[in-house]
Parts: C-alpha cells; sequence; structure tokens
C-alpha cells in the first residue's frame, strides 16, 4: 500500500507541476475536503446502521442467521471462532441485500475477530469478496437509469448479477489457490527445517 | 420496483422481532451512534490518505492518459471505448463513478450498447482501496498482500464479462 500509494502520488504531483503548478495544492486540500464530506456522511450511515446491528445481537438474530448461511461460510472460512462466523455471515447477507453500510460493520468486526485466531489469508479472503461485490439488486445504477428515461431501467439486472458472480467466484478462487500453494511450501519447509538444523552447526 | 420495500419492509419486521424479544430499542441507537462515531473516526485517515492522492491523480490528468492509452487494448477485449475511463475509476472512487456513469449516459444515450455497459459495471463493482483500507482499519497488523491485486484482476475480469454479457442479452 506504502510503495502503490508514494509512485500514484509522486506521479500525480510530478504532472500537476507541469500542468498546472498553481493547482497542486489545492488539489490535495479538495481531496480531503471531500474525505470530510464522505466521513460526515459515513458517521450518519453508520449511526443508523450499527443501531440495527445492535438490534440484531441482542435479539439474538444474528446467531440464528449465521446458523442459516454458516454450512456455506465455515467450508468458505476455516479454523474461525463463533463470533467471527456471525459476523461474516452478517456482512455477506446484508451485502447481497444492499445493506452497505451493515455490511462494512459486519466485516471490520469479522476482521478483529478473525485476527486473533486464524490465518491471514481468511482475511484477505473476506475482503476480496467485499471488494468484487456481491449486490444482488444495484438498486442506484437501476435508479440512474429510471431517471435518465431508460425504456426498462431494470434490465441490466441479469448482466450485473452474473458480472458480480464472475468477480467474486474468480477471486474466491485465487484466493484459495494461493492459500494452498502457500501452505503447501509451509509445510515442505517445515519439513525441510529440521534436517537443515541438524546440519547448521557444519556451516 | 419491490427491491424499494425490502429495506424499510426488513427493518420493520426486526423492530417487532426486538419487542417480542424484550430488546431495549432505544438503548440500542444510542450505542449504535456512540460506537459510529469512533468507527468514523478511526476510518478517517485512511479515507483522506486515499482521496488525496485520487484528487491528485484525477487533476494531473494521469487518469485521462492512461485510459486513453488503454483503449486500444481494451477494445481488443470487447470493452467500448467509451467507458475505458470509467474500467480506470471503478475501484478508486464511487462517488466518481456514479458520476462518470451519468455522463456516459448524458453522452451516449440511456439504452446504448456503451452506457448499459457502463451501468452494468458500476453496479457489479466495488471501491476496492476503499473497502480494503476500511476493512483492515480496526486490525493491529496491515497485512493486506495480495488482497489488493486479487480484487482488481478480479473486478476487472468482471467488467469483461459485463461487456460480453451486454452483448447477448
Amino acid at each position: 500500500m506504502n510503495v502503490a500509494f508514494t509512485v500514484l502520488l509522486f506521479a500525480s504531483l510530478a504532472a500537476l507541476v507541469v500542468k498546472a503548478p498553481a493547482m497542486a495544492f489545492s488539489t490535495l486540500i479538495d481531496g480531503a475536503s471531500a474525505a470530510i464530506v464522505l466521513a460526515v456522511k459515513l458517521l450518519a450511515i453508520y449511526a443508523v446502521w450499527l443501531s440495527v446491528l445492535k438490534m440484531l445481537e441482542q435479539s439474538g438474530l444474528d446467531k440464528k442467521f449465521s446458523r442459516l448461511v454458516s454450512p456455506v461460510v465455515r467450508r468458505l472460512f476455516k479454523g474461525e471462532s463463533d463470533d467471527a462466523y456471525n459476523y461474516i455471515s452478517i456482512n455477506l447477507a446484508s451485502n447481497m441485500l444492499g445493506m452497505g453500510g451493515a455490511a462494512t460493520l459486519a466485516g471490520i468486526n469479522a476482521m478483529q475477530k478473525m485476527e486473533t485466531s486464524s490465518t491471514t489469508d481468511n482475511m484477505r479472503l473476506l475482503v476480496v469478496i467485499n471488494a468484487t461485490s456481491i449486490q444482488l439488486i444495484p438498486a442506484t445504477v437501476i435508479a440512474i437509469r429510471a431517471a435518465a428515461g431508460s425504456k426498462n431501467a431494470a434490465d441490466i439486472f441479469l448482466p450485473t448479477l452474473l458480472s458480480t458472480a464472475v468477480s467474486t467466484l474468480s477471486g474466491i478462487v485465487i484466493c484459495k489457490l494461493i492459500a494452498f500453494f502457500k501452505n503447501k511450501k509451509h509445510a515442505r519447509n517445515a519439513t525441510l527445517t529440521p534436517t537443515f538444523d541438524k546440519i547448521k552447526p557444519l556451516f | 420496483m419491490i427491491s424499494v420495500y425490502v429495506l424499510p419492509v426488513l427493518l420493520i419486521l426486526l423492530l417487532v422481532y426486538c419487542v417480542i424479544r424484550r430488546v431495549k430499542v432505544y438503548d440500542c441507537f444510542l450505542l449504535g451512534a456512540k460506537e459510529g462515531l469512533s468507527l468514523a473516526g478511526r476510518v478517517f485517515p485512511y479515507i483522506a490518505a486515499i482521496f488525496i492522492c485520487i484528487e491528485a491523480f484525477k487533476a494531473s490528468g494521469i487518469a485521462f492518459a492512461v485510459a486513453e492509452f488503454l483503449k486500444k487494448p481494451l477494445s481488443f477485449l470487447g470493452v467500448p471505448s467509451e467507458i475505458a475511463e470509467l474500467i480506470l475509476l471503478v475501484p478508486l472512487s464511487g462517488n466518481g463513478t456514479i458520476a462518470l456513469l451519468e455522463d456516459i449516459i448524458a453522452e451516449c444515450g440511456v439504452d446504448s450498447y456503451p452506457a448499459r455497459c457502463a451501468a452494468v459495471i458500476a453496479g457489479a463493482s466495488e471501491t476496492v482501496f476503499y473497502i480494503a483500507a476500511v476493512y483492515f482499519s480496526k486490525c493491529k497488523s496491515k497485512k493486506l498482500s495480495y488482497a489488493i491485486p486479487v480484487s482488481l484482476v478480479c473486478t476487472f475480469l468482471g467488467a469483461l464479462a459485463a461487456c460480453a454479457l451486454v452483448k447477448l442479452m
């Protein structure tokens, strides 16, 4: 992240200095202002959705829900705690229903729970699943198309669903492959190290 | 549209269920707002850093130049040239994506092929960098490693699929 950030910022600033040097600094401040606008909006979204999440937790619905989807979640994210499974279930379900706010919050909690118990591969898998979007109904886009006077605003529904299926499924497959090959390498190293330890004094 | 009713109806059902289970709803909202405040504070640095970088990236014209450069190879893969910039912007900024989608709709017409592709891509993708930063914001280790590259590749695959699917359907 640090490398990507520095490279992108450096390139942008360099181009800005050539193109419009007077704008360079104010552009950065514009960016920060946009971040503040979003943060305030997020604060409002969090306040509402965290409340809904609290209701879900205290009524015990989250556990019921988790049990419903747990076969899938447990298979995808092996070796996590029950708390983590609860949050992952809420995260995936609210994502599908288009409740982005609740999804993000449950996702952050799930990441925290997973950090204490598991390999980091599961955490990355959760991020990839979320970052490739698993929304069932693209409500915002349909609304925009309807407002622009489309003949059939909702007809993008099926292609959108299939497109997210492609990105999310390929994400899961790639993540699982990476984790699999990493573990294999690990296992091989683990069997190699004892022998190496034995001959180490020779060096 | 049924989708308009999904959320409010679910919320009402949840409220009813809470009353049955004797959950203190008012307290839930107090707690929610309180935690929301600290969460927004914790997430802000990540948003600010990314936004500063993206704003500079957009204003510098590099985004436009890269999109120009990618038009040829992308059209080879079946992506109409009008949406090259959208594909570049999608993982960076949600608001930017929506704004660009509206531009494309205004330019090409709502039911044209490029505008439909753009709509599917916008509806089927997330802002990868924002998600990755926010999800790891509460974790002590920031070892994202392959999370972002894999997400980007898959988002791109999804976009290619979108263009092909729109052509078919």
